[in-house]
């Protein structure tokens, strides 16, 4: 995969330029021409050169010159310099400058068109490496991002349990103070009505605190998707149904398109409502008053793409590669818990798929899932981290294996 | 309130939880045993009747899955419901295989944590007499 050669030769003899030019053109070399180091510099600023081959004596600005101009604004072009006979004094000033190789003339055209060769390869070779070193760059930070998320994971389900022990005896706490103010004397005490607004205010903050280290634990669940047949439109109309309320209240209206051709697939319906339940709740609250939310089902080949659309105002640039963040929210404190995305794109992720957004200032935004529609991920390794979690165990009671039915 | 009331018996080695519930179930009307780990559980249910065992999973020694193991093989007219403050999975499935009846995250809302409570104890009011025998 070569590319092809831009090539230049600077030399106040037009006739020796001429020559060459037809020499190396026919090596498949075609070179462009320019007759002092003014132009040469003229030209490199409209048009980028690989090789410039370049005499050294010329009137006005001579090569030396040239090649230092050269080297201060275009580091990648390489420079062959042409010095005069038996003058390597100049030859070794240039490579010093910067020059890939002088060469004295008369010149040697094969001497030549191998140094352009030599020159070319190190371009070459100099630009791999910089996509290596960038690809390299990429992934690494990449291996970084995950292992942050591993460890937060850990941490985050760590810190919620332990949060969740305190929570619960001030929950108990202050459910039984509840009790107590309204039995027999302390029914009658005159404040009252004060220790009932405090009360309720640290029912009202637990529930907060709650919501967050429950949404934590599930953020850090490791456990399998439990895969059967999911009809994914179904899916969406019945969550559609779950948010109507809320957004009929903004007049908001909702519109379900689906490929008729797109059938069932294989996925984990529980997990796959929670998706479309925070893409959707968002996609409320982003709205404004008789906006419009559009979910459409498509197949792709393997995969099925949904997507939520929504008339909002649209995410700006700055918060666009921010949204997938932990506790990253933009609605008024104690509103959203900064979880939402991030926990969609954790199950997303889980079951095979990936999720984008994109975003209009003024005109909306759109979430977009990329599903398989059979699910492959079945196997797991017994390696595998054994901390499972789960969010509502009482939600999966359906799928467990029925117990409790006493010994027989 | 002619109600009768439910006999619990609430096991947490995290002292001020296993107190501050109980003195909430017994503001409803609610009859509570306390204890503060497995064994400690066993010995209760030895001395005395028992409809409920609120039961922590996570606990120093007998852990929850144990003791709930030993309460099923030696009282299995009781009913268990698990308690902890992280739920997985495999404790939820295991637990319920192993006969739990039901499954709850703290800090647990006191209205489920109650229906729960009464659904276990009319289980138990509905087992077969053949099982009173048994043990």
């Amino acid at each position: 995969m070569k590319e092809a050669l831009r090539l230049l030769i600077v030399d106040d003899e037009e006739q020796f330029r001429q020559v060459l030019v037809k020499r190396l053109s026919r090596r498949g070399m075609v070179p462009e021409q320019a007759g002092s180091g003014e132009d040469c510099l003229d030209l490199l600023e409209k048009k980028p050169m690989d090789v410039v081959i370049l005499d050294v004596k010329m009137p006005g600005m001579d090569g030396l010159e040239v090649l230092q101009r050269i080297k201060e604004k275009y580091d990648k072009t390489e420079v062959i310099l042409l010095t005069g006979y038996a003058n390597t004094q100049d030859g070794v000033e240039g490579i010093k400058s910067g020059a890939f190789d002088y060469l004295s003339k008369p010149v040697e055209l094969d001497h030549l068109a191998g140094k352009i060769k030599q020159a070319h390869e190190k371009i070459l070779h100099e630009a791999e490496r910089e996509r290596e070193a960038e690809f390299r760059e990429k992934m690494e930070q990449r291996m970084v991002a995950a292992e942050r998320l591993a460890s937060l994971g850990t941490l985050a389900a760590g810190v919620a349990h332990e949060i969740n022990n305190p929570l619960a005896i001030i929950n108990d706490s202050v459910g039984w103070m509840q009790l107590l103010i309204n039995q027999g004397d302390a029914a009658e005490i005159p404040i009252k009505g004060q220790l009932e607004k405090g009360l309720d205010k640290i029912v009202q903050s637990v529930e907060r605190a709650k919501k967050i280290t429950h949404q934590l634990l599930g953020f850090a669940r490791r456990s399998d998707p439990i895969i059967s047949e999911v009809d994914l439109k179904q899916l969406a109309e019945d969550t559609v149904q779950l948010v109507e309320k809320e957004a009929k209240h903004k007049e908001i209206e909702f519109m379900l398109e689906s490929d008729p051709s797109l059938g069932k697939i294989w996925s984990d319906a529980y997990q796959l409502r929670q998706v479309l339940l925070n893409l959707i709740t968002n996609a409320i609250h982003a709205t404004g008053s008789r906006g419009r939310i559009e979910i459409t089902l498509q197949k792709d080949g393997e995969m099925v793409v949904l997507a939520v659309k929504d008339t909002g105002q649209g995410i700006p640039q700055e918060n666009m590669e921010r949204v997938f963040e932990p506790f990253f929210s933009t609605k008024p404190t104690g509103e959203g818990t900064g979880l939402g995305l991030f926990v969609t794109r954790g199950i997303v992720e889980k079951l095979g798929g990936v999720i984008e957004a994109e975003s209009r200032m003024g005109e909306g935004t759109t979430f977009r899932v990329r599903l398989p529609r059979a699910h492959k991920g079945d196997e797991r390794s017994e390696q595998e981290d054994h901390t499972n979690w789960v969010e509502k165990p009482t939600a999966t009671t359906g799928k467990m294996p029925s117990a409790g039915k006493g010994p027989s | 309130m002619t109600r009768e009331p439910i006999k619990i018996l609430l096991v947490d080695d995290e002292e001020d939880f296993v107190e501050m519930l109980s003195l909430r179930l017994k503001a409803v009307g609610e009859e509570v045993t306390p204890a503060h780990s497995g064994k400690e559980c066993l010995q209760v249910l030895e001395q005395r009747d028992v409809d409920v065992v609120i039961l922590d999973v996570k606990m120093p020694g007998m852990d929850g899955i144990e003791t709930l193991q030993e309460i099923k093989r030696r009282f299995p007219l009781v009913e268990v419901i698990l308690m902890t403050g992280h739920g997985t999975v495999e404790s939820a499935i295991e637990g319920k295989a192993l006969g739990a009846f039901d499954y709850l995250l703290k800090p647990a809302d006191f209205n489920e944590l109650m229906e729960k409570l009464e659904a276990a104890r009319k289980k138990k009011a509905e087992q077969p007499s053949r099982l009173r025998q048994k043990n």
